[in-house]
């Protein structure tokens, strides 16, 4: 144990030593500067410049816009690049760039969320996010000594959606983008909405701060929530409807009002799809997605696809997904996400094999991209990459797997009449989304152990026998069920899970055990979350215009899951939950079809939930399974 | 919040475990093989008992011939090891306070156990008024080695005998009919009535988890040398939870694959699922008469296995000896905690000092010394007892203290509760008990018990459906709680047998300031059977949906409720694997089958007909 940490303050020592020394070097070749940025309707952005003070050569330029800020903020205090894998695009002579976006912080104008592309802008009065890069770009490439007429865009999150936006832009200088986890849809698949059930902790997280007014330029950030209690599942349950929580935030919010006013996909959300902004791309794209990212998953795969759909022939639209939560491959350790382990540093191979060379590639002309093929995708469960020439795989081959009476899942379609499974969901009790009792949305969720809910009366759980062989999943898994109620609606959460067998053991020591010694895991039985996603019953037509059940008859409810690439071993097995919360992480369901947003205390009712696995109501799941090359 | 799996087989076999640290941690009091090997001489004998049969002995005596020692002596079930005249422990005696005030420390395997011979019995029977030399029992065992001892060591006249949970029992076994020269006994955590509360069942609710891995390990084959013994089988099971499930029935245990043999200890327990013969002639209570010697029992408060052991032994003499020198000891221990090197904290609450400093100094080696060596003074006072919550060692001239007022505390409707007896009828909660989801015992994913269980926050059981919860307003003033409690409910069922889970929980105040506050930190928690709420030896069946009562007692406990924290009480239906699956129908549970395994409907009643309570000792 000694060993472990003196090696382990070796370790820290040498980082820091490497920090400075980094830090002086990039102190010494850049200069930063502060500049406002006209855009075409008079609206001027603050940008942040650091650049090389090498004449001798043309630099390129790599941009991030953000609303989170480009702080800190002052021409002699300078963001910590030092500490980041980004040190590699200073020494390879980059202009860095990073913008407030319109309305945040020290940018001047008025910040819209997510606000709309405009595909047919008509005056310098119609501005959008596209625009304002178009403006941002064309300054850079004009003011900035020594550029070499190249610009690339990347970001993470909320930047990743600008990245989008950016690509749009189609400036001419414009040469490679890669929105990371990019903000795409928040009412199908990312953060504050998942077909259309309500991330309300993600949400209220959020917005009770970064939703706050900023009615003038500012370096300084709003203030958070004081909550009342750090347990997080008690301070949503006891604050109740989601008509009690707005009430916490009083009216200051716009955008919280704004997701209260659209509850269903209406034109309002429809606009605000990043998709949109997918045509007649011009730069090269590289997309780059987490398989476990709690925040936006679904925006990285979908976005890619749409892309993919909207630029037939498109030379160079690529998609990276590792095995990462929320911008973990921009982080230093790739190796593991809670209690999981990916054998390698992914992320160090991402920054050095993927998104470095594509940059390098576009911005400078340096090096060789041939060998990033269409996706590289990490498949968890065999721990290794894979390059793909189509995503979803040409060689994938999509195969139901029924639910069976007794717990089963299997091949081949229930022969018997009349099995259910069936569960009564209270609303007064939600299923937890983790175990433990914590504050804030843990991102190694993504990866848990589910035997908690599996313990649960109110958790519907089915496994395969022992794999006899490995079984490779690559795309997204469409779970097809058929279910009735004893009520109006219903939300349906459906978790794909690997189960390790029982003598299941990492061979070295425990990951956390130079933190804390007696944090070691019980791995064998672990029941890894896979993938899991809510579906709220009412949208199982439309999303547009929510029908209610009718209870007692049985219906489909059939939706696809955000993509996987996993490995299910031989010796494992696969298992299925389904569950009717998932909390609080998704907001409780009254289970009666009202207005979820403004309905009260008194709305919300136990539902006895039915899932049907006979031989007219089979439900399924639909496996995109990898066939052998 | 995931911990260490804990290695801690049932009864002190982790107390092997402690012994290791020892060493490493007691740096100022050497503690080594090599202290003992210097100070002590080793000489291993067999003593002959009254029926021929000769248990194997190790006797470690002061190399100091100038004085003559008393004897204290453990017997064990465990093994005396190490065995061999030139192998040493690491320890002597109870503690090191002891060792170094040298006595002539006695080990003995026990009838039928390593290297005794004789035929080994689980909780050995006592017989009273004995006719005979073929009849034998742990008292007589003792005192034939206890004579043999007096005649064959330098000793003064004088012996003792300690022992923790199975030794425990042999010393509690050692007190009828004891020799005379046996003047100071410390049954510490003994197993006393395994139907009742101790190890094997609770209320007669079957300990699975314990029980299964117990007996495994217990019950395995000796090898020639009766130095080892094998385990019986040998499955992993990381997690028990899982493990237990898909076992099923209990008979599922009785097969080739686990305890094979149906001489086995396992299958007597599991087949003796009433409080018969069997298990009536394994309570060591009504034995504890005419009790000469003075006794100081030991207890711990998170002793998952023989609390009830502790607090029913002193009882049994107390009230069967109505002149005694007989004191408690009450600590904030788990099983055997009290005789590790050190004790501040437990659970993730700190006790503000080390209470084996005290107890090991104070209380144990004072009682020693004095009965065996005349030195010191006599510790008069009847109950030396931890206060949890407040953290202090609290005195008491009775036990349970007189200025304990029982009091009710009603649950009430919408949740509450409070010492208002409900006024209104109508009231009750329900919940479906399905037993092919068990609320877990703990959260998390265990292979072994997770020895924390009885101080855990229970909000993960809070979340539950199958789990009802009732909790006081905020306290205005803190309540201390100090003797027995007591659970009377009223309930009904849609089948016809149940188990009934009552848990007391101190909830601390939600602040902003982190997880932790909020908690909801078990204070005490039991289980009983209610086939068995008329009678442990008549089960009875319940008739399906008509209110019944299930009243049953929950041990002691002496904890603190501050100011601010609320008093919360849970009721649930199963608590798993600790105790078994009830199958909710009324029949033999060790002959059900999967099929018989069924979801019922519980309710709870809280109105002015059925006020269904819990009943506290507060201290006035």
């Amino acid at each position: 144990m000694k060993k472990v940490l003196l090696l382990g303050f070796f370790i820290l020592t040498l980082q820091v030593v490497c920090q400075s020394q980094d830090s002086a070097w990039i102190r010494e070749h850049y200069y930063k500067k502060e500049v406002y940025i006209p855009m075409r309707d008079g609206v001027r952005l603050f940008t942040s410049l650091y650049i090389p003070r090498d004449a001798t050569q043309k630099h390129p330029i790599l941009l991030t816009r953000t609303p989170y800020s480009c702080a800190p903020y002052g021409p002699d205090a300078w963001k910590d690049y030092w500490n980041s894998y980004r040190k590699a695009y200073f020494r390879e002579g980059y202009i860095m760039v990073t913008q407030d976006v319109r309305g945040r912080w020290m940018s001047e104008g008025t910040f819209v969320e997510v606000r709309p592309f405009n595909p047919a802008k008509k005056s310098s009065q119609d501005i959008d996010e596209s625009s304002d890069t178009y403006d941002t770009i064309d300054w850079l490439v004009k003011n900035i000594e020594n550029n070499n007429g190249n610009v690339g865009v990347f970001g993470i999150s909320y930047p990743g959606f600008y990245s989008t936006m950016a690509a749009a832009s189609n400036h001419p200088a414009l040469k490679a983008v890669s929105p990371q986890a990019p903000v795409t849809n928040w009412f199908i698949g990312d953060d504050f909405h998942h077909n259309g059930a309500f991330f309300q902790m993600d949400a209220f997280a959020f917005y009770s701060s970064f939703g706050k007014p900023r009615p003038h330029p500012t370096t300084i950030g709003p203030s958070g929530f004081t909550y009342y209690t750090h347990d997080n599942y008690k301070f949503y349950l006891e604050t109740g409807s989601l008509k009690n929580l707005a009430g916490l935030l009083g009216d200051s919010i716009p955008f919280w009002k704004d997701l209260y006013a659209h509850p269903n996909y209406d034109a309002w959300w429809q606009a605000r799809d990043a998709r949109n902004a997918t045509r007649h791309l011009q730069p090269a794209m590289l997309w780059v997605g987490g398989l476990f990212d709690a925040e936006d998953c679904w925006g990285a795969w979908n976005a890619y696809q749409a892309a993919e759909i909207n630029n037939p022939g498109k030379a160079f639209n690529k998609l990276v997904e590792g095995p990462w939560y929320h911008g973990q491959w921009a982080s230093h350790d790739g190796t593991h996400l809670g209690n999981i382990r990916f054998g390698d540093n992914t992320s160090a191979w991402f920054q050095e094999h993927l998104e470095i060379p594509f940059f390098n590639y576009f911005l400078k002309g340096e090096g060789d991209i041939s060998s990033i093929p269409e996706a590289t995708v990490f498949i968890t469960g065999a721990n290794t990459w894979k390059s793909f020439s189509q995503w979803p795989p040409a060689q994938k081959q999509d195969q139901s797997l029924y639910l069976q009476q007794g717990g089963g899942l299997g091949w081949s379609r229930p022969a018997s009449t009349g099995g259910f499974t069936e569960y009564t969901s209270d609303p007064a009790r939600p299923v937890p989304y983790s175990e433990e009792v914590h504050f804030n949305r843990t991102r190694e969720y993504m990866t848990d152990d589910q035997r908690f809910a599996a313990r649960r009366p109110d958790v519907a759980v089915f496994q395969t026998d022992t794999l006899q062989e490995d079984l490779t999943v690559t795309g997204s898994v469409t779970a097809d069920l058929l279910a009735s109620l004893s009520t109006t609606d219903a939300d349906f959460v459906v978790k794909i899970i690997d189960v390790f067998p029982d003598n299941f053991g990492y061979n070295d020591v425990d990951i956390y055990a130079e933190k804390d010694p007696d944090k070691i895991y019980p791995m064998g039985g672990y029941q890894m979350l896979v993938r899991a996603e809510v579906f709220r019953g009412r949208y199982r037509k439309s999303y547009t215009h929510p029908e209610a059940f009718t209870p007692g008859k049985m219906e489909e409810v059939k939706f696809s899951l955000p993509s996987i690439a996993h490995c299910f071993r031989k010796g494992h097995r696969l298992m299925v939950q389904i569950q009717s919360t998932w909390f609080p992480l998704v907001d409780r369901n009254p289970q009666q079809f009202v207005d979820i947003y403004h309905c009260s205390e008194k709305d919300f009712k136990k539902a006895a939930i039915r899932i049907y696995h006979n031989a007219t109501g089979s439900s399924r799941l639909i496996l995109p399974v990898l066939k052998n090359e | 919040m995931y911990k260490r799996i804990n290695k801690s087989s049932k009864r002190a076999g982790w107390l092997v475990i402690l012994l290791i640290p020892m060493v490493a941690c007691n740096q100022t009091r050497p503690t080594d093989p090599d202290y003992i090997r210097e100070n002590y001489t080793k000489r291993e004998v067999y003593i002959t008992m009254r029926d021929g049969v000769r248990l194997f002995t190790a006797i470690y005596e002061p190399r100091d011939r100038s004085v003559a020692y008393p004897i204290l002596m453990q017997r064990t079930p465990y093994s005396c090891s190490p065995y061999g005249e030139n192998n040493y422990p690491g320890r002597l005696g109870p503690n090191p306070a002891l060792m170094r005030e040298k006595y002539i420390f006695v080990y003995q395997d026990v009838r039928g156990r390593y290297k005794s011979e004789g035929r080994f019995q689980e909780m050995t029977p006592a017989i009273d008024h004995k006719q005979s030399v073929s009849q034998v029992d742990e008292s007589s065992d003792t005192y034939d080695t206890i004579d043999w001892l007096l005649k064959n060591t330098h000793n003064n006249g004088r012996a003792g005998i300690y022992g923790i949970s199975y030794p425990g029992f042999y010393a509690s076994a050692s007190l009828p009919e004891a020799h005379p020269a046996l003047k100071a006994v410390s049954p510490q955590a003994p197993v006393t009535d395994e139907f009742i509360g101790d190890d094997c069942n609770h209320n007669g609710a079957f300990f699975l988890l314990d029980n299964f891995d117990f007996y495994n390990y217990f019950d395995g084959p000796r090898t020639a040398s009766g130095q080892d013994y094998q385990p019986v089988f040998k499955v992993p099971h990381p997690d028990a939870y899982s493990f237990f499930l898909n076992l099923g029935p209990l008979g599922r245990a009785n097969t080739s694959r686990y305890f094979r043999d149906s001489t086995m200890i396992w299958r007597q327990v599991v087949a003796h699922d009433t409080y018969d013969g069997f298990w009536q002639a394994r309570n060591i209570r009504p034995h504890l008469r005419d009790i000469r010697p003075a006794v100081l029992v030991v207890g711990g408060w998170y002793d998952a296995e023989d609390l009830f052991g502790a607090l029913r032994t002193y009882e049994a003499i107390e009230q069967q000896n109505p002149v005694n020198r007989n004191r408690l000891v009450m600590g904030p221990w788990t099983h055997g905690g009290w005789s590790a090197p050190s004790w501040t904290g437990f659970g993730g609450y700190g006790f503000g000092s080390d209470v084996n400093r005290y107890f090991q100094d104070s209380l144990e080696t004072r009682f020693f010394n004095f009965y065996l060596k005349d030195k010191g003074s006599e510790d008069s006072t009847e109950a030396t007892v931890f206060e949890t919550g407040s953290n202090q060692w609290r005195h008491y001239a009775t036990w349970p203290p007189r200025n304990a007022v029982p009091t009710a505390f009603y649950l009430q409707t919408g949740q509450g509760l409070s010492t208002q007896p409900p006024a209104a009828n109508g009231g009750s909660d329900s919940y479906l008990s399905d037993p092919a989801h068990p609320v877990p015992y703990t959260a998390g994913a265990y292979g072994d018990r997770n020895n924390q269980y009885m101080i855990e926050d229970q909000r993960f059981a809070s979340r539950r459906p199958d789990v009802v919860t009732y909790r006081s307003s905020p306290l205005t003033q803190a309540i201390t709680v100090t003797g027995r409690l007591r659970a009377s409910l009223f309930v009904s069922t849609s089948g016809t047998d149940a188990d009934f889970i009552v848990k007391i929980i101190d909830e601390y105040p939600s602040d902003p300031s982190g997880t932790g506050v909020g908690v909801q930190r078990l204070v005490r928690a039991e289980v009983f059977r209610g086939k068995f709420r008329h009678s442990y030896e008549q089960p009875a069946a319940f008739v399906p949906n008509q209110v019944d009562s299930v009243s049953f007692d929950l041990n002691e406990i002496a904890h603190r409720f501050e100011k601010g924290h609320r008093l919360v009480v849970q009721i649930q239906s199963s608590w798993f694997p600790l105790v078994d699956r009830n199958p909710q129908q009324y029949l033999r549970i060790p002959g059900a089958r999967e099929t018989d395994f069924k979801a019922v409907r519980i309710r709870i009643y809280h109105e002015a007909e059925f006020p269904s309570r819990i009943i506290l000792p507060v201290m006035q």
